[in-house]
């Protein structure tokens, strides 16, 4: 079965936007996925935060509505709308019942084309942020997240929370709110996906009405990344039984020809689930850690490598140690035949699974479509799978895992760290 | 395998309610709304229940075997043994040596996990369509019997303790929740005990007392299956009937859930933390649901529940956020609860608020609530907002399989998940007005403040 399953991509075409779209007629929803490249990596040092606060409002009043006629507007509807200020990159999305699709889309369409940014508006959700960036820093979760983002780009938006801190969200005047909107929302740049209950001819007419306004031009480019930067070891002293640990190195950029295969090491070493290395040797043969796991992040088209795990303040260290080692005996020897046999069955059977939600779908195709892939990616993907060897696989976990650029931040009261 | 909790499992069926009404209000129903799922239901021999709720939306299907036993039928002095079992679960049967069952599902593509909750302790797989009979044959071979290596229980233990550590200890706001849970109910009443439970009776769980929770509880008559996705009812019927037809029959404990306190443990909770930046408050009442006490407020409660904590037109948003005391507020009640349940409220204030502002403000939302009931067009809005997007979740895989596991397993019939939207449509204003005076007025409720400051 694995291997026949194929996802029909259509591309749809509508005034210089198109969009990738699975059609799929069997449950009434319709969800749709856009983005643009910025995000909080526009934003001013002063005004960290200014892309994530203006997407927070941005369905918070506009046109003639205001915040409270908005809301009402789309829970009448059982419409979920909303935007984000991401890290690399500026996002928006929808889903709803195919029966509300032209609501939804006249209330998309004002979201971007007339925020209010009423003073109600603004200074709620302002307040609202604040709080949150400041609960953000109760946990040791939350301490570890900023430290370690901080020492991997100190000198590149990157290392600085997406969302602001407590200091620059109070100081973003409501004019940089508009600027954000001016300088990210543009008919340039925009990428689109679409799943669920909606033919190429109606997503055609949306694209127009949503996007066929905007002005014309490409947001501006977001300084580019650094190289993440080797930190070595990064502890943050904070009341707490528990240490949370940030880990992670260097990555490969996302168009390297290996990544597949580095998508497998991964898998192996500390992928989801029971199986991997990191969890057999650091959860159930030595009860140090709930769960444990790492992955490729992308930003800036760039991966990095980042895992995390929490252990009792007095078994930390062991815990780090024991990872260490894995990481090393990766890097050195790389995985066994029947390793890359149940890595490669897993990621080839498991597609099917990803296409049963339109949400979901939307952002799959749409995280394709930024990461430059072309359409038939998914089609031929089990076969590049099934093609990787262990001693080929095993070079690329040499050439990915750098034992050396190993980089951790810790927050709690770590024994012997 | 994560602890979650009925609300988190839910998700976005949070506004499920479930009540039933009257037969007559349900016949009604019948004629207005097809059934949301159309999902089937039946019976084995040995007393397990199915359910199946087909959908041929993508070649993948879901097996969720839910049990009728959680935190709440945990023995007096070992809070956490539904949840620590739950974890050893994963540690082999006769035909799947331990590690093996995640690992097969794996190699055929699929995921699998579990959750404990207090009503409920359910185990789920998503695969492939074709791997059905694989993962049934997995799940009955522990359903007939597990092991529980005594080799692997300590280890265990320790990441049982890791586990509470991380959503528990180190969390300023998650700790704060788990006491007022104690303060209101006590902290050996089943519903003031904590899922995962207590730090000293976590430690104290032996392997005989997961033994005895299973025997007692994991018994066919005592579970319901329940199968979504690509799958014939005919087919299903064989396949059930092959793999789970051969667990033996035995009987189960019947759930005892104790009624509330006569009055809180502690009234009023008052904690000062170091580590914690932003203030919360809580208030809480003891509440009827659809499986205690008045269930006919069951309903108008979930309608109340919308009217004055649910968006910018409720009650608390207007008379808290808009005035400038409160960040944010919210409102909290489930009706598809077995047992005692709760009716509770939350507000951060802002910074320079005085806590006893913001909480006599919040006292006059309520007082006015009492005295002069919802209007119409409150009502009306709140019947509308929480029915409008039912249908999406026909959107996601998981949601036909909890939502009906969830209702079944604590004895609730099929059609309050079914009909549930018809079923809030029909609650009127004095509904609403008379639920608000049964639970709101009566003078036993909880109040808790987490403030910033030394313990």
């Amino acid at each position: 079965m694995s291997g026949s399953f194929s996802i029909p991509i259509q591309v749809v075409e509508a005034g210089g936007v198109t969009a990738w779209l699975v059609e799929d007629h069997s449950v009434p929803v319709v969800s749709l996925a856009w983005s643009w490249p910025g995000g909080a990596a526009l934003d001013s040092d002063e005004q960290a935060g200014a892309a994530a606060l203006t997407a927070a409002l941005l369905s918070e009043g506009a046109g003639p509505l205001d915040a409270p006629a908005f809301a009402d507007a789309l829970r009448d509807g059982g419409i979920s709308l909303g935007f984000a200020g991401a890290r690399d990159q500026f996002e928006g999305g929808f889903r709803c019942l195919a029966e509300a699709l032209p609501e939804t889309v006249r209330l998309a369409r004002l979201a971007m084309a007339e925020p209010r940014f009423d003073a109600e508006a603004v200074t709620r959700i302002r307040a609202r942020a604040i709080a949150q960036a400041r609960q953000t820093l109760e946990t040791p979760r939350g301490q570890a997240g900023r430290a370690f983002w901080a020492a991997a780009y100190p000198t590149h938006p990157a290392g600085r929370p997406s969302s602001g801190t407590a200091e620059t969200l109070a100081a973003i005047p409501v004019a940089a709110l508009r600027d954000v909107v001016a300088r990210q929302i543009r008919h340039e740049g925009l990428l689109v996906a679409a799943a669920g209950a909606i033919g190429p001819g109606a997503l055609a007419g949306v694209l127009d009405q949503l996007f066929g306004g905007l002005p014309p031009g490409a947001p501006p480019a977001a300084p580019p990344l650094p190289v993440f930067n080797q930190f070595g070891r990064s502890v943050l002293g904070m009341d707490s039984p528990q240490s949370q640990v940030i880990f992670g190195q260097p990555g490969i950029p996302v168009q390297d020809p290996d990544w597949e295969a580095a998508q497998v090491v991964l898998r192996i070493l500390a992928g989801g689930g029971f199986s991997s290395r990191l969890m057999q040797a650091v959860r159930v043969e030595r009860g140090l850690t709930y769960g444990i796991g790492a992955g490729l992040d992308v930003l800036f088209n760039q991966a990095i490598v980042v895992g995390a795990f929490a252990s009792d303040n007095a078994k930390v260290a062991e815990a780090l140690e024991a990872t260490r080692a894995e990481w090393s005996r990766m890097a050195e020897s790389g995985p066994t035949v029947p390793e890359l046999d149940e890595a490669v069955a897993y990621l080839t059977g498991s597609l099917p699974l990803q296409f049963t939600d339109s949400r979901r779908i939307a952002n799959t195709l749409l995280a394709l479509r930024r990461n430059g892939r072309p359409r038939d990616w998914l089609d031929g993907r089990a076969a590049r799978l099934r093609a990787l060897t262990r001693d080929g696989t095993a070079a690329v976990a040499g050439r990915l895992l750098l034992p050396d650029a190993f980089s951790v931040a810790i927050a709690g009261r770590p024994v012997g760290l | 395998m994560p602890a979650l909790t009925r609300r988190a499992a839910l998700g976005a069926a949070a506004a499920l309610a479930a009540a039933p009404a009257t037969l007559s209000a349900e016949e009604r129903q019948r004629e207005a709304d097809p059934p949301l799922f159309g999902a089937r239901l039946w019976r084995l021999p040995n007393g397990l229940t199915v359910a199946l709720a087909e959908s041929r939306r993508a070649p993948v299907v879901a097996q969720y075997l839910f049990y009728g036993a959680g935190g709440g039928e945990d023995p007096l002095g070992r809070s956490g043994v539904a949840h620590f079992l739950e974890h050893m679960m994963f540690k082999g049967s006769p035909n799947v040596p331990s590690g093996a069952f995640s690992r097969r599902i794996a190699r055929e593509g699929g995921n699998d996990n579990a959750f404990t909750s207090r009503d409920v302790t359910a185990y789920y797989q998503q695969v492939e369509a074709s791997r059905l009979p694989l993962i049934m044959s997995l799940e009955a071979d522990r359903f007939a019997e597990a092991l529980f290596p005594a080799d692997e229980f300590e280890s265990e233990r320790a990441v049982v303790i890791e586990e509470r550590r991380q959503r528990t200890d180190s969390n300023p706001r998650a700790r704060f929740h788990e006491a007022f849970e104690a303060a209101m109910w006590g902290p050996q009443h089943w519903h003031g005990r904590p899922v995962i439970g207590w730090l000293d009776e976590i430690r104290a769980i032996t392997r005989d007392d997961l033994v005895a929770f299973y025997r007692r509880w994991y018994a066919p008559a005592n579970a319901t299956l329940v199968i979504g996705g690509d799958v014939r009812e005919a087919e299903l019927r064989d396949l059930v009937e092959r793999h789970y037809g051969g667990v033996p029959v035995r009987s189960a404990g019947t759930r005892d859930r104790a009624p509330p306190p006569a009055a809180p443990a502690e009234p009023r909770l008052i904690r000062r933390e170091s580590g914690v930046r932003e203030a919360l408050f809580l208030r809480s009442w003891y509440a009827p649901n659809l499986t205690w006490g008045a269930a006919e407020h069951a309903y108008p409660l979930e309608v109340l529940v919308h009217l004055l904590g649910s968006g910018q037109r409720s009650r608390l948003h207007k008379a808290l956020v808009e005035t400038g005391l409160a960040v944010s507020v919210g409102a909290g009640y489930d009706s598809d609860a077995l047992g005692a349940g709760d009716f509770s409220l939350s507000a951060v204030p802002r910074p320079n608020v005085a806590p006893q502002r913001l909480e006599d403000a919040a006292g006059a939302v309520i007082a006015q609530l009492l005295e002069g009931g919802p209007t119409e067009e409150e009502v009306a809005r709140s019947r509308r907002q929480i029915t409008a997007g039912a249908l999406l979740a026909l959107d996601s895989f998981g949601s036909a399989p909890r939502m009906i596991g969830g209702a079944l397993a604590i004895g609730l019939p099929l059609e309050t998940v079914e009909y549930w939207p018809a079923r809030i449509r029909a609650v009127t204003r004095d509904q609403v007005a008379a639920a608000a005076r049964a639970v709101l007025g009566a003078r036993t409720d909880t109040t808790g403040w987490l403030l910033p400051g030394e313990a």
